[in-house]
């Protein structure tokens, strides 16, 4: 027995001694998390819109790029102007650009890319391309636009978005799905991958805008949460593409080293209705159950704080298009007085009203399984909604199963068979010029992500001047009008955004740049905006 | 399959068997005790928001609160009640089909005991995994088909093994008198073979309780159970998600839970083993390779 | 007697084309499009005819039969696929990552296998006493351990807390390593999983092994050998422990089955990069080739781990050759 514990108390010793004999990297090498494998980095390969588009455009660039304040800004285009109102767009190219294996970056390139995304299709960007009736080449750095009809914000739909393929590479490639090719333009380069482990990235130091500030990147693959969060703490990462959890906030904050950075988020949790529902059709019923939604505690409960409590209109008070006057203050006094007045009564005492028809008050609520938080906030609907007499039951399913009932086949036309669901968009929705009109519009052609089934003929009306008009302030205007009809109508009804958690080891790096509502991963982190 | 017979010598002959036995009951029964008086014995109503969210524990709350501000003392009072339903409803459910389909695999033989042994087999080879969430997709992850599932994939080891009892009672001098004697099957079944079957039954129900438990913790835990329903497992799938083990929140929230799962299957094993060694000493194990293979599946 | 093996064989087969058709079909039950893993949110943006070609070109829209026939000639080629999410060969996938689970099974195989056999005969040598009573209970405990709950323990303690060991993948990822520091590295990430591993499925071989050796310890042969005056060490190792392995033995060959299968859920709590984890990845990503191919794959090896132990079972224990039933 003695022995026994001799050979363990060593053996014990031993593996202390390991303690300290991991790999450390050398200076210049930054390791960043990321949550899931991206395909091969290339733009028909990479998989998710956070953190994916983002890794991939640091290999790959687009004609414009985001700032800060997610407004395009020039980056491979020296300008876009646009004639015929808006009608045609002439974009010039800095001169001098390369690929990284050095071949020249050219006009070509830019009709190559577009009409190769119109003939192979690409869920992102075949459809930013599909009001491009003819591309022109001029010169060798001047490229003309001509679109079946006005677009406004060409330049951020497709220009900012849209990565260019280099044409001496992709031209006669087939299976782009299947293609894993990765030179590029961007200031770095793919130069290992190994899923399921990681990906390395290295500076391209000739790119046009100047050296990158860090000269490796290295992305591991860590699919779990809290070991990636683990990982931070303990030093083996240095960044973290995931948002930090709420929940983390405190600890980390007392981390000497460790920064965290919180801005406002664009993604959102919305409660989501099925206006095709018998009784949810009612505005009265939805206005109640919104009424009922303490979204002040929620945000306390759920988020520990670190959320904006959800606007009415869907944007977001940062956003540079939100309504002010637009504001909902939910009363739970308000929620009684609404049902009552609209003749839900509980007739029977069986602690759940009836409509005047006789129907319960008794709904499902989908809830994604993978999303404990979701999960919570569906929990707390439920009891809140027990205390004014509906009742609701919550049934949680893993994505796909939410998906094939609330948005079949993503595909709003194919209808829909829920009662009610928590769900959300993701932070890229917030920005686009459209996004009310997607989510709203009574065609399911135009209202694209309109899952619940939503039609009011005043709301497609504006939704259409709204696309017509290239004027800004008209634009605004019609924008404005637009989130007091939903504020109004709650097709949705919003209940926060999650605010932008981001840890990072400040003593490794410390030139992150912040882009509103998404976060730290950006081109701009590592080298600065052209002139 | 493969069919390796060890004689077992009382193997646990010497060793305090019946103690150990009792002492699983004795925890089992308080366990029962307190999910049934769940509703008195906890502090607080496991569904309420009691106090700010991530509270270490306090005299309030002895366990501390959880991710939304419920008291997870409270919650694994009411947790008991949770998992030991769905032990004791999917072990009696596997055990019942399984007995059913060994005593008829072993009476009949032939084509009928060739088929349904393919079939335990076949149960034995499916992924159970994404089994799991087919069903929880069609019929969603609740409370009863988490059962339903735990039953049709732990049905096929008792199978086995009443299948393997009935073989060597069917050979027996008065069955086959019985038999001789121009008696009907089901009065031979019942009245001969059923009273020899039972008493395994019952320890393969045991030992069924004990893994049926483990299982429910896993699938929660992996998010597959239904998260509405405070099992022990699903403390666990938040505690989790919640980053338990970052927060320094484990020791009163982890462990707890983990804990009582353990001490649940623990019980019923012991109770189990007591039952076995009590009831045929003698008693011949025919470890079929599959019989083993399904020790393995639970990892 | 060969008429017994073919008959066995036909079962064998009997029972593949079974699994394989059920492992066709149950992805196919799962409502919800592989469309969202492959295309996201944007998916909602394309048209009914971009829509279509997407489907084509992945081949759901085939009528069922032609899938299945495809599928089961693919099969018997040996052809895997495609995985739709990530784009690449699904022979590339599982070859990188059954190596890790080979790893990591292999050698907790080894690990608990040798603990179990140490700890059988130990505990079978002292019958009845004070370590035969430990060694039991604590057996017993640990298996009714949830193993992820274990592996948490483990990560908390030893990892977050204690610092000794890294707590993710399988090797410290994008830094070039060589020879004995590469070793030293696979080694320290794949200490915490190997030991939530070997504490699981060592009781298991244990308590195989402590019944092994009380039914040989009571053999004639063996009274017979004290009675000669052969030392206990020596009646223990030479005589009892060679006769007792043969269970062992099974076991261990049984096991060899579920290796390929990995320990999903402890490869899940690790995030080591194995096989069993892929699998779950898939399922929940509808990537319909890599299911199948997984679970063909661990469908092939538990029949032919079976079937191995049926061919081998009546060469090593001539007791099975006689009564088949």
């Amino acid at each position: 027995m003695k022995r026994v514990i001799l050979t363990t108390l060593i053996a014990l010793a031993l593996a202390k001694g390991w303690a300290g004999a991991g790999p450390s990297p050398t200076a210049g090498f930054l390791r960043i998390a990321i949550p899931r494998e991206e395909g091969s980095l290339n733009p028909y390969t990479y998989q998710s819109g956070y953190p994916g588009w983002l890794l991939m455009t640091l290999v790959y660039d687009t004609l414009y790029y985001p700032d800060l304040d997610n407004v395009p800004q020039p980056w491979l285009a020296r300008d876009a102007r646009p004639s015929q109102g808006g009608r045609v767009w002439t974009v010039t190219l800095r001169p001098g650009l390369r690929w990284h294996d050095g071949r020249p970056l050219t006009a070509e390139d830019v009709k190559f890319t577009f009409e190769y995304v119109k003939k192979f299709t690409h869920a992102r960007w075949t459809p930013q391309a599909a009001d491009i009736e003819r591309i022109e080449v001029q010169d060798s750095l001047t490229v003309v636009f001509r679109l079946t009809k006005p677009v406004a914000w060409f330049r951020q739909l497709p220009l900012a978005d849209l990565p260019l393929l280099p044409k001496h590479i992709w031209e006669g490639v087939t299976e782009p799905g299947r293609f894993h090719n990765t030179v590029g333009s961007g200031p770095y380069r793919l130069v290992e991958a190994q899923p399921p482990q990681f990906y390395r990235l290295v500076a391209n130091d000739a790119y046009f805008a100047g050296r990158p500030r860090v000269r490796e990147l290295v992305l591991p693959i860590v699919a779990d949460a809290s070991v990636s969060f683990n990982a931070m703490q303990a030093g083996e990462v240095d960044a973290n593409t995931r948002y930090l959890l709420p929940e983390l906030m405190a600890q980390f904050q007392r981390i000497p080293g460790l920064r965290v950075v919180r801005g406002p988020g664009f993604a959102s949790t919305i409660l989501q209705f099925n206006l095709e529902h018998p009784l949810l059709r009612d505005v009265r019923l939805r206005r109640a159950i919104a009424h009922a939604i303490n979204t002040q505690l929620m945000v306390r409960l759920l988020m520990l704080g670190f959320a904006e409590v959800g606007a009415p209109g869907y944007l977001h008070p940062a956003s540079p298009l939100y309504n002010p006057a637009v504001r909902f203050v939910p009363s739970k006094a308000r929620a009684v007085a609404l049902l009552n007045e609209a003749g839900y009564e509980d007739r029977n005492r069986d602690g759940i009203r009836e409509a005047s028809d006789g129907s319960p008050l008794r709904f499902s609520l989908l809830a994604r399984s993978g999303d404990p938080i979701r999960i919570r906030t569906a929990d707390l609907i439920r009891t809140w909604l027990k205390d004014i007499g509906i009742e609701v039951q919550v049934r949680v399913m893993d994505d796909p199963s939410i998906i094939s009932l609330v948005w079949p086949d993503f595909d709003v036309c194919k209808g829909r068979r829920f009662d009610m669901v928590i769900f959300g968009w993701s932070a890229p929705v917030m920005t686009r010029p459209n996004a009310l009109t997607q989510m709203f519009h009574s065609d399911c052609r135009i209202g694209t992500i309109n899952i619940g089934g939503y039609r009011n003929p005043e709301f497609d009306r504006l939704a259409e001047l709204h696309a017509a008009t290239t004027d800004a302030r008209r634009q605004r205007e019609l924008v404005f009008r637009m989130q007091e009809i939903v504020a109004r109508d709650m097709p949705i009804h919003t209940l926060f955004y999650p605010d932008v958690l981001l840890a990072y080891w400040q003593t490794k790096y410390d030139g992150w740049a912040f882009q509103k509502g998404q976060g730290i991963l950006n081109k701009l982190s590592f080298v600065s905006a052209p002139r | 399959m493969a069919v390796a017979e060890l004689r077992l010598p009382r193997p646990f002959l010497r060793l305090p068997v019946r103690p150990a036995g009792i002492a699983g009951a004795g925890v089992l029964a308080a366990l029962a005790c307190v999910a049934i008086a769940a509703p008195w014995i906890s502090p607080y109503d496991p569904a309420s928001v009691v106090a700010p969210p991530f509270e270490p524990p306090s005299p309030a709350h002895p366990l501390g609160t959880n991710d939304i501000g419920q008291d997870i003392l409270s919650e694994l009072i009411y947790g008991s009640r949770i998992s030991l339903t769905i032990g004791f409803l999917a072990a009696a459910t596997a055990v019942s089909l399984g007995t059913l389909v060994g005593v008829v695999a072993g009476y009949y033989g032939g084509a009928v005991d060739a088929l349904l042994m393919r079939l335990v087999d076949l149960i034995l080879v499916i992924p159970f995994l994404p089994l799991m969430i087919v069903l929880a997709a069609y019929l969603g992850p609740r409370f009863w088909n988490t059962i339903l599932v735990i039953a049709a994939l732990t049905w096929a080891r008792p199978a086995r093994v009443i299948r393997a009892q009935v073989l060597s009672l069917g050979t027996l001098d008065y069955v086959d008198a019985a038999r001789a004697l121009g008696a009907s099957t089901p009065r031979i079944l019942t009245r001969h073979i059923l009273p020899g079957v039972l008493p395994l039954s019952l320890a393969q129900f045991i030992t069924a309780a004990s893994h049926a438990i483990l299982v429910e913790a896993s699938l929660s835990f992996l998010g597959l159970g239904d998260p509405t329903a405070k099992s022990w497992g699903s403390i666990l799938y938040y505690a989790q998600a919640r980053s338990a083990f970052l927060s320094g929140a484990w020791p009163w929230w982890v462990l707890p839970p983990g804990l009582l799962v353990t001490v649940t299957a623990l019980s019923f094993a012991l109770v189990g083993l007591a039952l076995e060694e009590r009831l045929n000493p003698r008693l011949r194990y025919r470890h079929s390779g599959a019989a083993l293979q399904t020790e393995l599946i639970r990892n | 007697m060969w008429r017994f093996f073919v008959a066995r064989g036909g079962q064998y087969v009997l029972v593949l084309l079974a699994s394989a058709t059920l492992n066709f079909a149950l992805p196919r039950m799962m409502p919800g499009s592989p469309l969202l893993f492959l295309a996201g949110e944007e998916v909602g943006r394309l048209d009914e005819g971009h829509r279509r070609e997407l489907v084509r070109r992945l081949g759901l829209d085939r009528p069922l039969w032609e899938q299945y026939v495809r599928y089961l000639i693919d099969l018997a080629r040996g052809e895997l696929g495609t995985s739709f999410q990530r784009g690449r060969p699904i022979a590339d996938l599982l070859r990188e990552r059954i190596s890790w689970t080979l790893l990591l099974m292999g050698t907790g195989l080894l690990g608990a296998t040798a603990a179990g056999v140490v700890g059988g005969t130990w505990a079978a040598w002292r019958r009845g006493g004070s370590t035969d009573v430990g060694l039991l209970f604590t057996a017993m405990a640990l298996e009714s351990m949830p193993s992820f709950w274990l592996g948490m323990i483990l990560i908390a303690v030893f990892g977050a807390h204690l610092r000794w060991f890294p707590i993710f993948g399988a090797r410290t990822p994008g830094v070039p390593l060589e020879g004995t520091a590469l070793l030293v590295d696979v080694a320290r990430h794949l200490a915490l999983p190997l030991v939530t591993l070997i504490l699981v499925t060592a009781p298991g071989t244990f308590l195989v092994m402590r019944y092994a050796m009380l039914q040989v310890l009571g053999e004639p042969y063996i009274a017979t050998a004290r009675a000669k005056g052969v030392g206990e060490r020596s009646v223990l190792f030479r005589h009892a422990m060679r006769n007792a392995l043969l269970p062992v033995c099974t076991v261990f060959m049984l096991n060899l089955g579920f290796v390929a299968s990995g320990a999903t859920v402890i490869e899940t709590v690790f995030s080591y990069p194995g096989v069993g984890r892929l699998m779950y990845e898939a399922v929940l990503n509808r990537d319909y080739p890599v299911i199948q191919a997984a679970f063909f794959v661990v469908t092939l090896s538990v029949m032919a781990a079976n079937a191995l132990a049926d061919l081998l079972y009546p060469l090593i224990d001539p007791r099975v050759r006689d009564g088949r039933r």
